[in-house]
């Protein structure tokens, strides 16, 4: 009951953050289809297949930066007007274990932007398939995978950073996710990370656990 | 309180793992040099090896011979007249008289040939979405083009029109020839049958690209391990199967067609033993290389008048294998370039950490996190990093051995947790 209070509460503090990011997200998508589009109209089909097939070039680099911005801004929206006031010092006075309190926060912040991840997900799938046979789209996706895990570490890390009282500390967490999230954006052509996605997905999971530290030092501060 | 330790241990393992990517490519951004990589040749005019390779900073080249003779940069390039023929025309030494033969520049440039494998175009370091044009060999005109259809290898041939992305386009009715994909998709997967060939396909082998010098079509594998040779004529198929020795079973081939037509590609079999195959015959030529490795190394053949000279090497050593016309070795040479002595910086980067993560793999397209382990030297570095945690945490007021987790982070880490440590230090808890 109560975790669904909080999900209430946190609903009500970023949905006007989370559609704006929804239109975001869509508006890339429509742009994207719009592109490449464009793209079959003015050069001949085959020569667009050649270019994508054997010289690896990505036609759907528009959204590569889209999860992790909108992880940042929900991020930012989650936990900015925690920061300001102590608000934050009040929330953890709930009768409810800090960590289960903080967990059930990022699990619905993570959840949210997790779900415009999908959607993007979803919409590049079938964009491709449109102008392109299904290994392609298939293999779009698999491209992507890395910019989505992006997106998650960029809400961690924004998390990290937002709600660390301390600014040196504040300092180290932006050094450690913008580290993390140089790595994955580093591909030159397709699937480049088939091989890694996973165990570059369980270090992200060290992000989670991570959350309790910012909070534990807000609330012990001096 | 527990959850804030664990909290703090994930963050010290997540920033002992990011160091361990990135330092070591600051490490390689800073300090690696071109010092050092050996060019090794046969020399037709002196029958032995010859190198150039770069000692110091700038351009301190030394070109010497197997012997240990030293030469200037015109007397290095006159030993090896078939690579610089055009200086040999500017210094009026062609005809070039050798062995009895003379060689005018029309003859050097109707036999020059070079063939080149590298372990990133193997199928294994190279993601491919299986989808391939087949052009026509026969195009009519002056130069190839690409098709407006892909086949699909898998259960047949599959022909898929690349204006309508269908295997045959909606809008068409059956047997309309503008778009024949469903016919080039019958066509095609019968006349593989007829020859013998057993679906699916389980492997494709071709050169994408118009800018060759004529269309070879590709290498199909059935899945009874039979190799068959597919070239699409005046719009029809043509197919043969290419007998193999019971030996050898095709691990990768490389499709390289050259206006000399000797040869047309390179088969390199499961036992990792390269071929040459003929052109037409489909003659397989065994290359004897000693200390080759396809994973690991970069493979070129330079053809001449007189000679096939292989060169193989990897960042370490360089091997030559100088062959007759006829593939018969005349001479082989190797040698530890002089990139490969250990240098300062590396030997500090492996003091300062026992391990670190390598992403990006010369060899392949794909990512890695490859755990590489430093040596011994690295021992001495953690045992100092680790010291020097305990005094860290001594001059932040905790006993020494308060903190062993930390400390043993520092310990199996090096310098990676010890400056983790000192970004992330423990609270007073």
């Amino acid at each position: 009951m109560l975790l669904r209070s909080i999900f209430l509460k946190e609903w009500l503090k970023i949905r006007w953050f989370w559609f704006v990011a929804l239109a975001l997200n869509l508006g890339i998508l429509v742009y994207l289809f719009i592109d490449i589009r464009h793209q079959f109209q003015v050069e001949h089909s085959e020569m667009i297949w050649y270019w994508v097939f054997e010289l690896r070039r990505l036609l759907y680099t528009e959204i590569k930066y889209i999860p992790a911005i909108t992880g940042a801004m929900l991020a930012a929206a989650q936990f900015a007007p925690e920061m300001i006031n102590g608000r934050f010092r009040l929330s953890l006075h709930l009768p409810l274990r800090n960590e289960l309190l903080v967990g059930s926060w990022v699990l619905f912040g993570a959840i949210m932007s997790g779900l415009l991840a999908l959607i993007d997900a979803i919409g590049l799938y079938f964009i491709v398939l449109t102008w392109f046979p299904q290994e392609a789209a298939v293999s779009a996706v698999l491209t992507a995978l890395p910019w989505f895990l992006g997106g998650w570490v960029a809400y961690f890390g924004a998390t990290l950073v937002l709600l660390e009282p301390q600014p040196l500390r504040r300092l180290t967490y932006l050094g450690l996710s913008i580290a993390f999230m140089s790595i994955l954006f580093l591909e030159k052509g397709y699937q480049e990370y088939d091989r890694v996605i996973l165990v570059l997905s369980a270090c992200a999971l060290l992000f989670v656990p991570a959350i309790m530290l910012p909070a534990h030092r807000y609330r012990h501060r001096n | 309180m527990m959850p804030a330790r664990f909290a703090r241990w994930s963050l010290l393992l997540l920033a002992i793992i990011l160091f361990a990517i990135w330092l070591p490519q600051a490490h390689n951004k800073l300090f690696e040099y071109r010092f050092g990589k050996t060019h090794l040749f046969y020399s037709p005019v002196a029958k032995t090896f010859i190198y150039k390779e770069l000692l110091g900073e700038g351009h301190q080249f030394v070109y010497r011979d197997r012997e240990g003779n030293n030469y200037s940069r015109e007397q290095f390039e006159t030993l090896i007249p078939f690579i610089y023929y055009k200086n040999m025309d500017l210094w009026g030494k062609l005809p070039l008289e050798l062995d009895g033969n003379s060689f005018d520049i029309q003859t050097i440039r109707k036999e020059r040939q070079v063939m080149e494998l590298k372990p990133v175009e193997l199928t294994e370091y190279n993601p491919r979405i299986q989808l391939f044009p087949l052009l026509e060999s026969n195009p009519g005109r002056a130069r190839l083009r690409f098709p407006e259809n892909v086949f699909r290898p898998g259960d047949s041939l599959e022909f898929i029109d690349s204006d309508h992305n269908h295997p045959t386009p909606s809008h068409d009715e059956s047997g309309d020839h503008d778009h024949p994909t469903l016919e080039l998709t019958e066509d095609f997967s019968a006349a593989l049958t007829v020859a013998g060939f057993q679906f699916p396909v389980t492997a494709t082998y071709g050169q994408v690209s118009i800018l060759k010098a004529f269309d070879a079509g590709y290498f199909l594998v059935d899945n009874q391990d039979r190799l068959y040779h597919l070239i699409r004529k005046d719009g029809h198929p043509t197919v043969w199967r290419v007998a193999l020795p019971d030996s050898v079973k095709v691990r990768f081939i490389k499709v390289t067609e050259n206006k000399r037509r000797e040869t047309v590609g390179f088969l390199l079999d499961q036992e990792n033993k390269l071929h040459i195959i003929s052109y037409s015959t489909y003659q397989l030529i065994p290359l004897n290389l000693p200390g080759y490795n396809p994973d690991t190394m970069e493979l070129k053949i330079i053809f001449n008048p007189l000679y096939r000279t292989t060169i193989y090497s990897d960042q370490e050593n360089i091997y030559a294998v100088a062959m007759d016309k006829e593939y018969r070795v005349i001479d082989s040479f190797s040698r530890t370039m002089a990139m490969a002595a250990p240098r300062l910086p590396d030997q500090i980067r492996d003091f300062l950490s026992p391990f670190r993560l390598e992403l990006r793999d010369p060899n392949s397209r794909y990512f890695a996190m490859q755990l590489i382990w430093n040596g011994n030297i690295a021992i001495f570095g953690s045992i100092a990093a680790m010291l020097l945690a305990v005094a860290y945490l001594r001059l932040r007021g905790y006993k020494p051995f308060s903190h062993p987790v930390d400390i043993a982070l520092v310990l199996l880490s090096g310098f990676y947790g010890l400056i983790a440590l000192i970004l992330l230090p423990p609270d007073n808890d």
